[in-house]
């Protein structure tokens, strides 16, 4: 699967969970999930849970640990789906 | 727990009962005791472990003073909160800080819990705006310690003081503590981060059914 596709499929998922809805408009690889687009932190195992549907994948909780930017969930996604 | 119990003049409601009911528990088990309570004051964490334990009880068996989690930023920047943080057994955690620092805070919870001592975790992950279990803000990480250790069972309690409406600093002066608890062990079927999602889900589950207990025998 091309990164680009992997990265619009992981925006739109971020995106159901972004407070920041304006933001979600101008998001780039370096926007932090958190602090850029309000994900609550509680929520965010909400999204990576729902990476592992998009994408027929599994995550360990270590695995997220280096989730912190929309870049690095592509990362995460890309090196799963192999 | 002098402040507690003098100054403040807390009492906790069947205080014989609830220590009787909390020693016969732990000793039904030699594996990790998370505790896991609700969440509604700054001082929730100490008046449960008095409630539980009480204070000379503590000092004997020093490992059920539970390390506690606070959040770094209400006492780091206050002399008096950081030396009583210092005192007692604290593992501090940034709320929404980077990832890593977070898995650095849960690996050191999960390490005193395999050394045979006790921590205390909010599920909640902060104080409940609405003076109710709030479902939607169950932290993940109690899921991840319970995923991480093998056996570890979850003492889940529920503490409010009677003039307690929702949420504030302290408890009111006076206020007189109702206690209840239940002790399990998770099971889940599930591998990953849904396991980890199922466990602080189960967690969540017996916290309310300890609140509506609660509130049923106020009526």
């Amino acid at each position: 699967m091309e990164r680009s596709e992997i990265r619009d499929k992981v925006v739109k998922i971020i995106g159901a969970y972004a407070k920041d809805k304006e933001a979600m408009g101008s998001v780039t690889e370096e926007t932090n999930i958190l602090e850029d687009l309000k994900v609550n932190s509680a929520r965010l195992v909400d999204v990576i849970l729902d990476f592992e549907d998009a994408f027929d994948i599994e995550v360990e909780d270590e695995d997220a640990d280096s989730v912190n930017t929309v870049g690095d969930a592509v990362n995460l996604v890309q090196a799963k789906v192999g | 727990m002098f402040i507690l119990r003098v100054i403040m003049r807390y009492r906790i409601q069947n205080v014989a009962e609830v220590r009787r009911r909390f020693r016969a528990l732990v000793r039904q088990t030699d594996s990790p005791i998370l505790i896991c309570p609700n969440h509604l004051t700054m001082a929730d964490s100490a008046i449960l472990a008095w409630a539980l334990g009480g204070p000379w009880w503590l000092l004997r068996n020093y490992r059920w003073v539970p390390w506690n989690v606070p959040e770094l930023s209400n006492f780091a920047g206050v002399g008096l909160d950081r030396a009583a943080a210092w005192m007692v057994k604290c593992i501090p955690i940034v709320r929404g800080g980077p990832r890593e620092d977070l898995s650095h805070s849960l690996a050191k919870i999960e390490h005193v819990l395999s050394r045979g001592e006790t921590a205390l975790i909010f599920a909640e992950g902060a104080r409940s705006r609405t003076g109710r279990i709030q479902l939607e803000s169950i932290a993940h990480g109690v899921g991840r310690i319970v995923s991480a250790l093998p056996d570890c069972h979850v003492l889940c309690a529920y503490l409010r003081g009677d003039r307690q409406e929702t949420w504030s600093t302290i408890p009111a002066r006076g206020d007189s503590f109702y206690v209840d608890f239940e002790l399990f062990r998770p099971d889940s079927q599930h591998t990953g981060m849904r396991r980890s999602r199922d466990f602080a889900h189960q967690v969540a589950d017996r916290l309310v059914r300890l609140e509506e207990k609660y509130f049923a025998g106020r009526q």
